[in-house]
């Protein structure tokens, strides 16, 4: 066992290795890197001028030069300061040394948010608490809903409530978010203003059910159509085994053969699938973020690439790879150790 | 040599002269008034020469302390104020860091940390005067040492995408990249002299544009990191600055404001992004009180929810402009043919909602005080399709490429749409704005956008001279650079309009951009909130406001 989740924890070091390499290389094609100087000097800057700047802040050292700086394995250089000859800070708002020193990923420095002006980590852990949060709402509304649809859709399949029940569920699942999410914001915000359309207020100034309904209305009501539709098969291939049919010929009611001897077994399926929903929300979140502007990890990402911030980019892979695999670790040894079949090897 | 005192009694004759053309209709007001504040007249003279009354502001009761400003608006990363290249990232600094002048929504120049100032006959020389009670926030007086440290810091072209050099003239040496030798000098502790190698009568407007903000002598040194070190001399101090996220400014605490009592308790400046819905529903669950800008398109939205409206005329534009380094743009016959095939009244309207005045395709606005206007252009799609089968170019596929911000956009739609209409075949592309400015002065054919100058030679100036950092038309003509030259050294306002004439003439001629209208600017705020209004340079002065809760 131990085995086995080290071996897991290599091929994600190994996954994360190759994935930030990817990352590191697109970010530093020449393009990106004049994204980059404009945002940092001045939006109508010259050619000679960018150049300068990107020269001066190393970013025209060699590729692996820069990659192990940021992986922590080659020094990282101060600036040297052109009239004074003085070594200088590179990026002042985050404190960088103005010796030159190791200080990368493996010394647990994630480097500096050239967008935010802040350290990466005070940046990242914010968001990715806020995202949390998020999710924890969803999760919370999503998943007994779906599962009550789906129960009461599947246990009389082909009635009239199976039929309404699965025709909302494949519309909700069947709408994207970005479909869905301005929907309800016409609906509610404009229309109605019960809600408040925007949840820039929910990272600043605390969640609450004005400002955060929306998000995770939009986000739960794609997942409940599709956790309904898993629970309603699971739960019609359930209600046609033999031991149903025994129970009910055995006397009981409809009501105690659904609760006492369906349900329990119908739930392993939509199990598996809730579980695959933790990748999935990490990526919703990104459109759901952006629309209603709620600072997590979703809207940092977007940001991020969108001003070529070079360590916020690729601490933002870092966390998907490790989130995107840590479940999927914690997932295997749950199976082992809940279905005795299987072994991990 | 005369010298004439700014905020005086005494003026020029020439502005005398003008006065009378105000007067009689001749000339436009507002260009008087500009220019008669330039030259030295107060507000109450300038109004006064014009026959009128200062126009009195809006304050029927007497301003009460307390409560704190939120006001929505982008919270772009703080940069140092000489590299601002947006109106925002200076205004979330403009609450403690502030301006040598300010130019008034009554489209005059007044002395701001400035205590005045003094320019002689020809516009070569300045003598600038401090304001004797002004402080740090660190305790240090404000002295000439001061003023002398952020001029040389304008003029160090060494820094990259300092826009400020530009604006400084011939304070800067081209040669070295500083400020050139005995350019300025101190006279006492108060007063500073700048000498000029050739006369700019842009010297004092500049000053007030929103890179020019005043920043501590140690603020280079320090890092040039306005959020590490808030030193400044404004009514407030910085709390936090949480970039895309909001800015918190609280009342100064250490030394008092020149200006006066401070009425707010604090500022915030927050971010709801680039949708202007959110916008809305901040207005409407009351989580803000004011904001930056309102576009034409939701003046009504916010207007129905009981919010008060405030206006500016200005001469922001945009310019869909081709580069004459790229064929067919090259031959002007095209571009000429493109010019006619719009008709600029209704780029105004589909572009902008109608909310501005239509220009005329020379960058000169009607509020610029040396505007001439020139004969009307029509829309003439027959000539347009004659130059261009001329030109051989009739069957060219244009591609016409925007931001994709939302003025931007619909005016390039606005253009695409006109040319097509006249048959000429046009591609639209929209970059995202993160992407489009990385080349836009190569695009051979794209809307670019120019900020709010007080002169009409400033921008004309930036945008069109031979070889500027700015020329994104790549246009370059000898006998535009030396009328241009001459405009910026002419005082008597008719011999300068006879050259704005033909520099005016020259551009519109040329054909290098299609520019369709000026801009009018717009802000909301709650009915509570006192003394916020729209600037025509959409600068937020926040020391006056005050709060009256009902």
């Amino acid at each position: 066992m131990l085995q086995f989740i080290l071996r897991r924890l290599g091929i994600m070091a190994l996954t994360m290795l190759c994935l930030t390499v990817v990352v590191f290389f697109l970010i530093s094609l020449e393009p990106n890197l004049k994204k980059l100087a404009i945002s940092q000097t001045e939006s109508r800057a010259t050619q000679e001028q960018l150049e300068s700047w990107l020269q001066r802040n190393g970013y025209r050292q060699n590729f692996f030069v820069r990659y192990g700086q940021w992986l922590g394995v080659v020094k990282k250089q101060p600036n040297i300061d052109a009239s004074t000859g003085k070594a200088v800070s590179r990026f002042v708002f985050c404190d960088e040394p103005d010796v030159a020193t190791y200080s990368g990923i493996l010394q647990g420095d994630f480097g500096c948010s050239t967008k935010f002006r802040v350290p990466v980590a005070q940046k990242l852990l914010p968001a990715l608490g806020a995202t949390g949060i998020l999710m924890f709402w969803v999760m919370v509304t999503m998943v007994p809903v779906a599962l009550l649809i789906g129960i009461l859709a599947g246990m009389r399949e082909g009635s009239r409530t199976d039929r309404t029940l699965s025709a909302v569920s494949i519309m909700t699942t069947a709408t994207p978010e970005y479909v869905s999410g301005v929907i309800f914001s016409v609906i509610f915000a404009s229309w109605l203003g019960w809600l408040n359309g925007s949840a820039a207020s929910a990272t600043t100034q605390g969640v609450n059910f004005y400002n955060f309904t929306l998000p995770v209305m939009t986000m739960a009501v794609y997942g409940i159509g599709y956790i309904a539709r898993m629970t309603r098969a699971s739960m019609v291939e359930v209600m046609t085994q033999q031991y149903i049919r025994t129970a009910r010929l055995k006397g009981l009611s409809f009501r105690s053969v659904v609760i006492k001897h369906a349900l329990r077994n119908a739930l392993i399926a939509p199990f598996t699938v809730i579980m695959l929903q933790f990748p999935w929300l990490l990526t919703g979140v990104v459109i759901v973020e952006t629309m209603f502007r709620y600072q997590g990890f979703g809207y940092t990402l977007v940001e991020a690439a969108s001003n070529n911030d070079i360590d916020l980019l690729l601490a933002c892979s870092l966390v998907s790879v490790f989130v995107v695999l840590f479940t999927q670790l914690l997932s295997d040894i749950g199976y082992a150790y809940l279905n005795p079949r299987i072994r991990v090897q | 040599m005369a010298f004439y005192k700014n905020n005086g009694d005494r003026v020029p004759d020439h502005i005398l002269e003008m006065a009378g053309k105000a007067r009689s209709g001749e000339m436009d007001r507002r260009e008087f008034l500009a220019l008669a504040s330039v030259f030295g007249a107060s507000v109450a003279m300038a109004y006064g020469l014009l026959g009128l009354p200062v126009p009195a502001k809006a304050q029927d009761t007497t301003p009460k302390p307390g409560g704190v400003l939120r006001v929505q608006m982008f919270v772009k990363a703080p940069k140092q104020p000489r590299l601002a290249d947006w109106t925002e990232i200076a205004n979330t600094m403009r609450q403690q860091l502030e301006a040598l002048v300010y130019y008034t929504p009554e489209y005059t120049f007044e002395p701001f940390l400035l205590e005045g100032w003094e320019v002689n006959d020809n516009a070569t020389e300045y003598i600038m005067k401090l304001r004797k009670n002004v402080t740090w926030t660190n305790g240090d007086p404000f002295v000439a040492e001061d003023l002398l440290y952020n001029l040389e810091a304008w003029c160090d072209a060494t820094v990259e995408g300092n826009s400020m050099v530009a604006r400084m003239g011939t304070l800067a040496d081209k040669s070295t990249k500083k400020m050139r030798e005995g350019g300025a000098t101190k006279v006492d502790d108060h007063t500073v002299k700048v000498v000029l190698t050739e006369p700019d009568i842009s010297f004092i407007p500049n000053l007030a544009d929103y890179p020019a903000l005043i920043v501590h002598k140690t603020f280079y040194e320090n890092g040039a990191d306005f959020v590490k070190t808030p030193i400044g001399t404004g009514p407030f101090e910085l709390v936090s600055f949480d970039v895309g996220q909001r800015v918190v400014y609280k009342r100064r605490e250490t030394g008092a404001w020149w200006g006066g009592d401070v009425m707010l308790d604090g500022v915030e400046f927050i971010d709801y992004g680039t949708d202007p819905n959110a916008a809305v529903s901040a207005f409407e669950s009351g989580e803000v009180d004011a904001n930056y800008e309102t576009t034409p398109d939701y003046l009504q939205a916010l207007d129905d929810l009981g919010l008060k409206k405030s206006e500016a005329v200005t001469s922001i534009t945009i310019v869909a402009r081709t580069n004459v380094n790229n064929k067919p743009y090259d031959d002007q016959k095209v571009r000429n043919a493109l010019q006619l095939a719009v008709d600029n009244a209704v780029v105004l309207q589909l572009g902008q909602n109608g909310a501005g005045v239509p220009a005329e395709n020379h960058h000169v606005a009607p509020i610029h005080p040396e505007y001439v206007e020139l004969p009307k252009v029509e829309r003439d799609v027959e000539k347009a399709k004659a130059l261009l089968t001329e030109a051989g170019q009739l069957d060219f596929e244009h591609e016409l490429i925007s931001s994709d911000e939302d003025w931007h956009k619909n005016t390039g739609d606005a253009i695409a749409a006109q040319l097509r209409d006249a048959g000429i075949k046009v591609k639209r592309t929209v970059l995202p704005g993160s992407t489009f400015w990385n080349d836009w002065t190569k695009y051979p054919y794209s809307l670019t956008n120019w900020t709010m100058r007080p002169l009409g030679v400033q921008v004309l100036a930036l945008a069109y001279r031979t070889g500027e950092a700015w020329n994104e038309t790549g246009y370059s003509n000898p006998e535009f650079d030396k009328k241009l030259a001459e405009a910026l050294s002419i005082n008597d306002p008719e011999k300068r309009k006879v050259v704005m004439k033909d520099i005016e003439k020259i551009l519109q001629d040329s054909g290098i951009i299609i520019q369709p209208f000026w801009r009018k600017v717009y802000n909301h705020h709650a009915e509570k909130v006192q003394g916020y209004f729209q600037h025509p340079m959409q600068q937020l002065n926040l020391g006056k406001v005050w709060i009256s809760e009902s």
